[in-house]
């Protein structure tokens, strides 16, 4: 019996070994490749502020990435797949607006504007949770209890998102609406913000961008250091095995699949709480989509996701720095940059990319 | 009996009331119906605008109205195909995007009157206005029934340049943009050129963004021109743009808005709009449509620009009181200068 848990464990922690240290490598290797390219493009015309702005832009244009990537990571190593991240993106957003700016509107008269903005954004932030998680639930009953394919679940959750989110703006949020509070501020860790280089690119961003790097943290941690990262591995791998070990597989994908939400609602939030204050339909662009790119490309694990969500960034906010110096060359060739750098890396720089064995498939009590 | 006389008489007026509804509606009122492009009736931009002027005509001249927003550019010929079914007499296009769906609809449907916002076509594809030597520009083209409402953006553009050359403290102001196509491209170089004209070492920064509905995208690019010493902020691009304007807004910078006067539809950067380049879309569409009530609608190019004040820059409004007296008083020289023609935009089609 333990024997099984024991291979489970040691062949996932094996491939994991051996595949980390490789993609970080590459991952690096991108930047620095990306780096001389860029400046070879704009005759080194970036300099050091330069520099640390575009790498500050890219981990803020990561985030949203980084979190789809996280609630992949989440369900899909507990065997669930979930490609309804866009959808739950997207109504966290605008629950997330509404919230925000409704609630601010009844704060206001009652203390100042500082105060009921930083409220009405927690409350916000607390809302796009709930609607997010609400959605996952959905997706949970529909693909565990009732085990439906698990990508029709999703989809479904994608389009009704779109839809959902498209009515409610037309009959309520596009009216000439009073200002909101704003997104959150940025935050300055003391001390560690005055570092050079380092301290404006990691120490001067919003809280959303520093709740998603330690949930890269948080994340790993719980996965490959606890007895629940264990149990969650291993329904994902081999669930019958696990559960005649006498782990509930059906509770495991449930917990497993709720919190991928969660984090699902943080990335949704982001939109109109970190990125702009106003919401508008389809606002997430496919970020739900990059994310899953961006967890496989990091082997489903949450620091391969996060390098995978940089990548993108970077090449978005090449894009941007391309574009400002060299305004000659034609704006379309630029904004391929982030798609292209992705294909390349995705195909030719990462190898073969093994999801858990037992992804996607409902499980059979027997 | 008598119960069976009142119940006919019930009868009767129901019938009466249902027959004359129906004639009413079917006789006299002309039906208008409007396509929005992606951005959706409430953009609070410029397919608002046009469906602000649909109404105002409306309830004028007593038209009956509708429209259909487009959620993706394949709805184009779907949507006026819907309008032609249900036999609409009038059909307006709004935005350059729709232009090629909108000459394939005319050219299907002689009968019915189209109208298109920003877009133009043979012999003069892309330009503003149609030229001397061309006699009949439309009905060349095999477009008898296509009406082109157009806007010289680099005109007002070129005003909001001269504006943002005056108030730049650092030296560089810049345009965060929408898709590339002629309106936008317009408003970009009418700005540049502006800026220049006020103060000519002046540096021009500009971006274009594919899409009209990322403002988070948009904001990202404002704030990295911001990092390159840009401290006026032109936003051409829906909601695109809007997000540089609040890029400028959370550092206390200047931003220019687009289309309408933003200070009304966009509250939250409010603090930091010196002026919006506006095109009365509104107005056009409205213009438009008492000439078809008057029979008076002809095939080919509506220009709006400073001189006939179809476009123009909006109030100052907070700025007001902050913008010195000399800088209001270029812009009121480059505004005279293209009004009589004697100052160019360096636009070209």
């Amino acid at each position: 019996m333990s024997t099984v848990t024991k291979t489970i464990s040691n062949g996932a922690r094996a491939s994991l070994r051996g595949t980390r240290w490789v993609t970080v490598l590459i991952g690096a290797f991108g930047f620095f490749a990306a780096w001389i390219l860029l400046n070879l493009i704009i005759g080194g015309q970036c300099r050091d502020k330069c520099v640390v702005d575009t790498l500050a832009q890219t981990l803020r244009v990561a985030t949203p990435i980084a979190f789809a990537a996280f609630c992949g990571v989440m369900c899909e190593r507990a065997g669930v797949v979930d490609i309804g991240i866009e959808g739950k993106m997207l109504t966290a957003a605008m629950v997330a607006y509404a919230v925000n700016l409704f609630s601010f509107q009844i704060f206001k008269n009652s203390m100042d504007v500082a105060t009921a903005g930083s409220i009405s954004r927690s409350l916000a932030l607390v809302a796009a949770v709930a609607s997010s998680v609400l959605m996952q639930l959905l997706h949970a009953v529909v693909s565990i209890k009732f085990k439906a394919d698990q990508i029709i679940s999703g989809t479904v959750i994608n389009i009704m998102a779109l839809g959902v989110t498209g009515y409610l703006y037309r009959q309520f949020l596009a009216q000439n609406l009073p200002a909101g509070p704003g997104t959150f501020p940025i935050l300055q860790i003391p001390l560690l913000s005055q570092i050079p280089i380092i301290g404006p690119i990691l120490f001067q961003q919003q809280p959303l961008t520093y709740i998603m790097l330690i949930l890269a943290f948080l994340i790993h941690y719980m996965l490959f250091y606890t007895p629940w990262g264990l149990r969650t591995r291993a329904v994902g791998e081999h669930p019958r095995a696990a559960d005649t070990l006498g782990i509930n597989v059906f509770r495991t994908r449930y917990i497993n699949v709720l919190l991928g939400g969660v984090i699902a609602g943080l990335g949704g939030a982001w939109f109109t709480l970190e990125a702009v204050d106003v919401f508008n339909p389809q606002m997430t662009n496919g970020l739900g989509f990059i994310g899953l790119a961006a967890m496989i490309f990091g082997k489903w694990t949450p620091f391969g996701a996060l390098i995978g969500a940089m990548i993108f960034g970077l090449g978005n906010s090449i894009t941007t720095t391309v574009s400002i110096y060299r305004p000659d060359i034609p704006s379309q060739l630029p904004q391929m940059l982030p798609y292209l750098l992705t294909i390349i890396v995705l195909t030719g720089a990462v190898g073969r990319a093994t999801p858990p064995a037992a992804d996607g498939t409902a499980y059979e009590k027997q | 009996m008598r119960k069976m006389f009142s119940l006919s008489v019930v009868l009767l007026v129901l019938v009466a009331t249902v027959l004359s509804a129906c004639g009413g509606a079917a006789s006299t009122k002309l039906k208008i119906g409007l396509v929005t492009d992606v951005g959706g009736v409430n953009d609070k931009s410029f397919n608002q605008s046009a469906w602000t002027g649909v109404q105002k005509a409306a309830t004028e001249f007593g038209y009956d109205t509708k429209y259909i927003e487009s959620k993706q550019p394949t709805d184009y010929e779907k949507n006026i195909d819907q309008f032609a079914t249900e036999k609409y007499d009038v059909i307006i296009t709004v935005g350059f995007m729709m232009g090629d769906a909108t000459a394939a609809k005319a050219k299907q449907y002689p009968a019915i009157k189209f109208a298109i916002i920003d877009s133009s076509y043979f012999p003069t594809k892309d330009s503003v206005a149609c030229p001397d030597t061309v006699k009949d520009c439309y009905a060349d083209g095999g477009l008898k029934n296509v009406t082109s409402l157009m806007f010289q953006e680099d005109e007002v553009g070129f005003l909001a340049g001269v504006l943002a050359g005056g108030m730049t403290k650092t030296g560089t102001v810049c345009t965060v943009s929408g898709v590339e196509i002629p309106p936008v491209v317009r408003y970009v170089v009418g700005y540049q050129n502006g800026a220049k004209w006020m103060k000519a070492d002046v540096k021009t920064l500009n971006v274009y963004i594919p899409s009209f509905v990322d403002p988070a995208k948009g904001k990202e690019t404002g704030q990295s021109m911001i990092g390159q010493g840009c401290d006026v902020v032109f936003g051409v691009g829906g909601n695109t743009g809007n997000g540089g304007l609040l890029a400028a807004k959370e550092k206390s910078l200047m931003a220019i808005g687009v289309d309408v006067d933003q200070y009304n539809t966009y509250a939250e950067v409010k603090d930091a709009l010196i002026t919006s380049a506006q095109k009365n879309v509104d107005v056009a569409v409205y213009e438009y449509l008492k000439a078809v009530k008057g029979g008076a609608s002809k095939a080919g190019m509506i220009t709006a620009n400073i001189k006939n004040g179809g476009v123009g820059l909006a109030p100052y409004h907070d700025w007001d009181s902050k913008i010195p007296d000399a800088v209001k008083a270029k812009v009121k020289e480059a505004t005279d200068a293209l009004k009589a023609g004697s100052l160019a935009t360096g636009y070209k089609p």
